[in-house]
């Protein structure tokens, strides 16, 4: 049914997209009431978290709404609920601040809720003192990421193990996340540089595609099972912790069908990449159109493989293949597999924004000028926080594990993260590379800062095990 | 022959001091580093583990290429010394250069300067008044803040101002700040130990087992008085702290409570809290003993008769014990209990106990009920091991109440003769980089200029920045926009001047 309608005009196309978002977004606001329902107090912080995602939800939906039918007035309105939303975060911010007393830097949720504060911020920034008024298109769906992952991850405040309770554990997060959302932000004015620059729609096709390609691969190849599993962190509810078989080694759990559903989701998703691939090689470009379908379609199944997980995976008991017997998980257990999904949904419908929306982009953006000197400055000011950043870091760990530097897999990530941005300021500085070269290295390094941020955290274990 | 090897050198040096050089090296750096965190690292992974996770050739093979601890391979270190003379061949063979600019400001413009200088602006002024021209750009230089000067050429005058000049030097002090981490890095590395020290309750030591296995004896020892823990009311741990003193030709010359993010210093050696646990050795067991009803022999009499001893006493009177290792009890008058033995980790294998570990694990202790008028031993075992000993054959029913092991504290020691090369690095680095971004050299010139042809004259402004060049120009257009205001007012005045002169007269 979904293919027939995606065979339909564009208009019609553009209304099913509507409906689609809409219904994903009445999804995470439903996951929002629901803890509300369960907390019972009005003025908590998760009703703060709440309100949060109804704006930043709606400033992203007003910016896909701008997406689908052009009206200017909706990007005003999404920098209204931005900063509304902004307000809602502080408050939720000051909460817990109040609550925990330490400042929120203590856990991955607590960090998110400062890495959404500070890129809301930046966004506002950007768009007030640059003029970069649909920045938001691709910093908002990274906010909303962000505040739907806390809504599943825990929020209890935890008291900090011996090793956090320094001052300095507090400045080198802080850094952290000021740098990290500078980075973000760089990225996103990178990608709007590229189409300012002309960059060809297909390049977008390609590289969006890949990308939920291989979202899409990292699930099926590591998570896959026999008999169309799929494996998920066991969850212990009531110590809101995963479970562990011995030390460092976790247990899983699979759930019934959900791989076969995954693999064909990645098969789908890739279909717009092979479609892409063929234009290129045989020289055809109606073989764009049909890609172009494609991505419609693989977003429809991506929504509803992100609905199918999110019933799934959501508080049930599942067998395992390492015990005997039935073992609870959450979408608490599995937040990189969640925001993984959203992730890709987001990509793509920002794809199909560029695809049907071009022209109107490219006359509310500033020049390419402006945005290649205003990446350029976003950089000049995240190298020197991530510098304090991983200084602020090693003096912590000198004083807490006697060693300033073990190269453990975050620091040297982190390090790497910090080559990558010297790089691009020696090349820019005494190379003189602007526009498009400098842009691949923004790109780069926020891809590099991504890998720091969830993938080392995730793959690479170590002392960070913390956060 | 000698020209080759000069022309050899200065090609080698070209190499090193290029910023392709630099960038391929960084590169390498970047993609071993990154080698290095997806290869399991040694020491820190378990031999062990390495095994299950590799099988033996591609072990062998990563260890040959000391892939499995590539931050302490030769091959690394020598990657970080080729981008420290990377970047000071790069530093010397641009230094010159930059440092002339620094030391030497070019404060009079010629005319080649001034045609290619962007932004410059030409504002006319009445033929014979350089010296207002000159005094206009003086005041609104002054109205922004900087300290104008005259500078003389032949019988010219020209005016230079600037700022923040330093800014030309701040990539240089962002890459001395560097190569001053690498230094400490490196003396660390050659100079530098780390290693561990495990203390119980009361007891001292001076030798440091060191990470690769090898042990460091200290000239002094450290004695850990006491140590504890305090939890939060969930069970997780809040606090370690351990009481440390320095025992050093048999007296205490220091001593310090640590704690996790606190540690002890002397000598340069540093003691951190990094553990805290409960040894294998009993401090205090806590037993209640009741006389055994069942237990029928002439010790029944004894029992009896210490009760007639004692009227106070009832039959059924629990006793309570507490003792350690090697302890004897007198239970009554005939009836003593000794603690044999107390076993961390224990396993029973045909009728007999063994100890299977020194660490914790499940604790076993073994006590002895002895009867004098009996003659007769009985074994006692916590936990009851039913086929080693049968506990109710005992005078007293004996039941543990109480077991409290000493506490150790786990110490990781290092010494880091080069970490202040690190952190002076680190300020370093954060003061170059402020500059490098931040800091703006500006510098503006202003100077009369009479027209080849016309003769006429006009004032010339030029301005120059190092970076940040857009705010500059509008800081520059109203710098000149001010020039201008001022020549008019002047000029008004001067023509005021005129008129009351003219009327005067």
């Amino acid at each position: 049914m979904s293919h027939a309608k995606a065979e339909q005009p564009q208009p019609a196309t553009g209304a099913t997209l509507i409906v689609g978002v809409g219904l994903s977004v009445a999804f995470l606001l439903l996951i929002a009431l629901l803890n509300v329902v369960k907390s019972g107090n009005l003025l908590s912080e998760t009703n703060l978290l709440y309100t949060t995602l109804i704006f930043y939800a709606g400033a992203g939906a007003l910016y896909l709404g701008f997406g689908v039918t052009g009206t200017e007035a909706y990007v005003k309105f999404a920098s209204i609920a931005t900063w509304l939303g902004l307000i809602a975060n502080t408050g939720a911010i000051a909460h817990r601040w109040y609550e925990a007393g330490h400042p929120p830097f203590a856990s991955v949720y607590e960090m998110l809720l400062s890495f959404v504060w500070t890129l809301a911020v930046l966004t506002l920034v950007a768009e007030k003192k640059y003029d970069v008024k649909v920045i938001g298109t691709v910093t908002m769906p990274v906010a909303i990421v962000g505040v739907v992952l806390m809504q599943l991850l825990r929020t209890d405040v935890h008291p900090l193990v011996p090793a956090l309770q320094s001052t300095w554990l507090h400045v080198h997060v802080t850094l952290a996340m000021f740098a990290y959302a500078a980075c973000a932000l760089s990225f996103a004015l990178a990608m709007m540089f590229l189409i300012q620059d002309n960059m060809k729609t297909e390049t977008f096709l390609a590289v969006t595609s890949a990308t939920t390609v291989a979202i899409y691969a990292g699930v099926v190849l590591t998570r896959f099972e026999k008999w169309g599993g799929l494996s998920l962190t066991a969850w212990n509810p009531e110590s809101k912790s995963e479970i562990f078989i011995s030390k460092g080694v976790r247990l899983f759990v699979t759930v019934p069908d959900l791989g076969w559903l995954m693999l064909l989701a990645l098969l789908v998703v890739a279909s717009p990449l092979v479609f892409y691939g063929l234009a290129r090689f045989r020289n055809n470009y109606g073989f764009i159109a049909l890609a172009n379908r494609a991505v419609f379609l693989s977003i429809l199944l991506q929504i509803m493989t992100l609905i199918m997980f999110v019933l799934r995976a959501r508080d049930a008991s599942y067998p395992s293949l390492d015990a005997e017997g039935l073992f609870p998980t959450s979408l608490a257990a599995s937040p990189f597999i969640l925001s993984g999904l959203v992730g890709g949904v987001f990509i793509s419908l920002l794809y199909l924004l560029l695809l049907w929306r071009r022209p109107d982009l490219e006359r509310l953006l500033p020049t390419t000028d402006n945005l290649d000197r205003i990446t350029y400055k976003t950089i000049c000011l995240a190298f020197p926080l991530l510098t304090l950043m991983i200084a602020s870091g090693a003096y912590w760990a000198n004083q807490t594990w006697g060693s300033y530097w073990s190269w453990d897999p975050k620091e040297t990530w982190a390090a790497i993260t910090w080559l990558v941005y010297a790089g691009y300021l020696h090349m820019r500085i005494t190379r003189g590379w602007r526009g498009r070269r400098a842009a691949y290295f923004a790109i780069l390094g926020f891809a590099v800062v991504m890998f720091t941020f969830f993938g080392v955290t995730y793959l690479l274990p170590g002392l960070h095990a913390y956060a | 022959m000698e020209l080759n090897k000069k022309g050899f050198t200065h090609k080698l040096w070209r190499t090193i001091a290029s910023i392709q050089t630099g960038v391929v090296l960084l590169i390498l750096v970047v993609i071993f580093a990154a080698v290095g965190t997806i290869v399991l690292q040694r020491p820190a992974t378990d031999p062990d583990e390495m095994q299950t996770a590799y099988s033996p050739q591609v072990l062998s093979i990563l260890d040959a290429l000391r892939l499995t601890d590539v931050f302490h391979s030769w091959w690394f270190l020598g990657l970080v010394v080729l981008v420290s003379l990377s970047i000071i061949a790069a530093s010397i063979d641009r230094f010159p250069n930059a440092w002339r600019y620094f030391s030497r400001p070019y404060k009079y413009p010629d005319p080649t300067f001034r045609r290619a200088l962007h932004p410059q602006r030409t504002i006319a002024i009445s033929n014979s008044d350089e010296e207002s021209g000159l005094v206009a750009a003086e005041r609104a230089l002054h109205s922004i803040g900087l300290k104008p000067e005259r500078v003389i050429r032949e019988d010219h005058f020209g005016i230079f101002a600037e700022r923040h000049r330093i800014s030309e030097m701040a990539v240089y002090i962002v890459h001395a700040s560097l190569l001053l981490i690498f230094s400490g890095w490196i003396i660390d590395g050659v100079y530098g130990w780390r290693g561990t020290l495990t203390l119980n309750e009361g007891q001292s030591s001076n030798v440091v087992e060191l990470r690769d296995g090898k042990t460091r004896t200290l000239p002094y020892a450290i004695r850990c008085d006491s140590a504890g823990q305090e939890n939060y009311k969930d069970g997780t741990p809040k606090k370690w702290w351990s009481k440390l003193a320095v025992v050093e030709g048999g007296r205490d010359v220091k001593s310090k409570e640590i704690v996790v993010n606190d540690p002890l210093l002397y000598r340069g050696v540093r003691f951190y809290q990094s553990s805290f646990g409960e040894t294998a050795k009993v401090q205090k067991l806590v037993i209640s003993a009741t006389p055994n009803p069942a237990f029928k022999s002439s010790s029944t009499l004894a029992a009896l008769n210490s009760s007639r001893q004692n009227p106070n006493s009832d039959p059924d009177n629990i006793k309570e014990i507490a003792f350690t290792v090697g302890d004897t009890a007198d239970l009554d008058t005939d009836t003593s209990l000794r603690f044999a033995e107390f076993i961390p980790d224990y396993a029973v294998r045909d009728g007999q106990v063994y100890k299977r570990s020194n660490e914790i694990g499940s604790p076993a202790a073994h006590l002895v009920v002895t009867s004098k008028r009996a003659g007769k031993s009985f074994d006692v075992w916590f936990p009851k091991l039913e086929e080693i000993a049968d506990n109710s054959q005992a005078p007293y029913l004996l039941e543990p109440k109480n077991l409290q092991l000493a506490h150790f504290t786990g110490l990781q020691v290092s010494h880091e003769p080069g970490q202040w090369g690190i952190w002076s690095g680190v300020v370093l680095m954060g003061i170059g980089l402020t500059f490098v971004f931040y800091v703006v050299h500006v510098r503006f010139w202003a100077l009369p200029v009479r027209d080849a042809k016309t003769g006429a004259l006009s004032l010339w402004i030029g301005g120059s920045a190092n970076r940040n060049r857009d705010a500059f120009e509008q800081r520059f257009n109203d710098l000149a926009a001010s020039v201008e205001e001022e020549l008019k007012t002047n000029s008004l005045t001067a023509l005021r001047e005129q008129v009351v002169t003219a009327a005067g007269n």
